[in-house]
């Protein structure tokens, strides 16, 4: 029973940060980010960890949410709304392709879905009466970034109690088995078609709603920053740097991704992609399971050493 | 004679120019224990993925309990509560053999358990029925053979079937585990379960199953009580590799 107790207290800790530290609006930005991209991640991971179905589509999401908002702010439509519609857009149309990518299976699916990637970010740079081409959309409403932090800090939490729920629910044991096989997963009765889509609408509607909060957080948005293929590989990083099929791991990639990703902004740019490439070979090498794995594997360690030889490993 | 739960008309399977099983028909006996036997490459498999619904047939239907399952998904027939276990065991290895068992209380036929509690109680107890409680908490890639066999039957009787398809699941069992097996599978049928085996050992076979059938290239050339079926000359021709081509 302690997780509870570790998890409600950083919840505190997020909630309490922005009155703490009122004047460090760099600081609140960058936790802002964290949470942003923290979201992105653990949604992501529903489909990609849980249900272990690789997308390098899912910047698809994060650019529909970020669409539907930018549009319909320019239509001044309330904000609240905009937000709700721009996961229920996304939602949907993870249907649309859930149902042609999910009759292919590993390898397979994920290539289907670098194709589904980039054919929306065509589509949002030639549909220019809708998305401004290339040209992007500017919105022109101003949120606080302490109220653009509590979107964040919210859905992220949100996020995190929904993997949770997840993890123990029967929803969560058909992920398991589809992930570990999905032909003997099929045989025990379980509709794997139908999990692996719910699953991705849930993962969808999450990627749509960060995509919402990223567009009243940069103001502009282009294909080439939701839609772009960066977006996507991000989406795979951050989850497998810390840990996949996990509840904690998401969220550590994506604290790891964005410090890196500050620092090479700052210092040297466009090596990101080279960077996080070679960082993802050496985790897949060396640590599949992530820094969470790395954790874990010190903490049984430490845990032989205390306990003497004769004591029975659980 | 019982009513037949399980069956199958003019059942064909063509893997390109092979016919692998051809016009076969079939009757599983409600509450029985039926064998499925032959020589190797004679299409027991083959036909009892056919009847499994794993596998769709060129041509042929197979009816349960009066409904048709051909063009069924392998997890709706699941749900109707005919199930197969894998001649090769496909544990889902990283998990516990627990939560194995428990995937096949959260789906399968029986009524939703009520949350993950529930799900697991019923896995403990269907562990407990096939003797592998002890091992509950191991991941399942750490069971030996036997071990695994009798996970995929665990696996399999957590979804509460009233068919319940066995492929060769003494296959690599020495004469204890087997014996064991034996005594789980009587068990299992005690408990109202239709059993339908695809078997190599006819010692076995001849001890437990109440109604034999066997194949021989595809084609079905004998059927009915394991005593008969064994001594008719055919079957002894099959077994002992003479040819029955005609």
């Amino acid at each position: 029973m302690r997780k509870p107790i570790v998890f409600a207290a950083i919840l505190f800790a997020a909630i309490a940060f922005p009155f703490v530290a009122p004047g460090a609006e760099y600081a609140i930005d960058v936790v802002f980010l964290i949470l942003l991209y923290g979201t992105m991640s653990a949604g992501w991971n529903i489909v990609g960890g849980f249900a272990g179905q690789v997308s390098f589509g899912h910047a698809a999401f994060l650019g529909i949410g970020a669409y539907t908002t930018g549009i319909l702010a320019q239509h001044s439509v309330p904000l609240p709304v905009a937000f709700l519609v721009s996961g229920s857009l996304a939602a949907i149309f993870s249907l649309l392709i859930g149902i042609p990518c999910f009759r292919l299976t590993g390898p397979y699916f994920s290539i289907a879905t670098i194709g589904i990637g980039e054919a929306t970010r065509l589509i949002a740079l030639n549909w220019n009466g809708l998305t401004g081409g290339a040209s992007g959309i500017t919105l022109s409403v101003t949120l606080p970034i302490v109220t653009q932090y509590f979107l964040a800090l919210g859905l992220c939490a949100v996020v995190v109690l929904a993997t949770i729920w997840i993890q123990r629910s029967r929803f969560g044991f058909a992920l398991a088995a589809v992930r570990a096989d999905p032909d003997a997963a099929e045989t025990l009765g379980v509709n794997t078609t139908i999990a692996k889509t719910q699953a991705l609408f849930v993962s969808a509607f999450i990627l749509g709603c960060a995509g919402s909060i990223y567009a009243l957080h940069y103001l502009f948005i282009s294909p080439d920053s939701v839609f772009g293929f960066s977006t996507a590989i991000a989406l795979v990083i951050m989850p497998i740097i810390g840990g996949l099929g996990t509840v904690t791991g998401p969220l550590i990639g994506a604290v790891i991704y964005t410090a890196i990703r500050e620092q090479l902004e700052a210092n040297f740019q466009n090596l990101d992609l080279l960077a996080f490439g070679l960082l993802l070979m050496a985790i897949v090498l060396y640590e599949p399971k992530g820094v969470l794995g790395a954790y874990q594997r010190f903490a049984n360690r430490k845990k032989r050493v205390a306990s003497t030889p004769a004591a029975a490993p659980r | 004679m019982s009513d037949v739960i399980l069956s199958g008309r003019g059942l064909t399977k063509r893997f390109g120019g092979l016919v692998a099983v051809r016009e076969v028909d079939i009757d599983v006996p409600r509450g029985e224990i039926f064998g499925l036997i032959g020589p190797n490459g004679a299409g027991k498999s083959t036909l009892f993925r056919l009847v499994a619904g794993i596998m769709a047939p060129s041509a042929g239907t197979v009816m349960f309990d009066g409904h048709p399952l051909t063009k069924k998904s392998p997890a709706a027939i699941c749900v109707d509560g005919v199930v197969a276990t894998h001649q090769i065991v496909r544990p889902f290895r990283t998990m516990s053999v627990l939560d194995n068992v428990t995937i096949g209380a959260f789906f399968g036929r029986r009524p939703q358990p009520k949350g993950r509690e529930h799900a697991r109680a019923i896995a403990t107890e269907v562990l407990e029925r096939c003797g592998i409680a002890d091992r509950a908490q191991k991941p399942a890639r750490e069971l030996n053979l036997a071990g695994q066999k009798r996970l995929e039957i665990a696996r399999a009787l957590a979804t509460d079937p009233k068919v319940i398809l066995l492929d060769e699941v003494l296959a690599g069992l020495n004469p204890t585990e087997t014996d064991r097996t034996l005594d789980l599978i009587r068990s299992i049928r005690a408990g109202g379960t239709t059993i339908v085996m695809v078997e190599h050992n006819l010692r076995a076979v001849r001890g437990l199953c109440s109604h034999l059938m066997v194949l021989v290239e595809g084609r079905k050339v004998a059927e009915g009580l394991p005593d008969a079926v064994l001594a008719d000359p055919t079957v002894i021709a099959a077994y002992l590799g003479t040819s029955v081509h005609a």
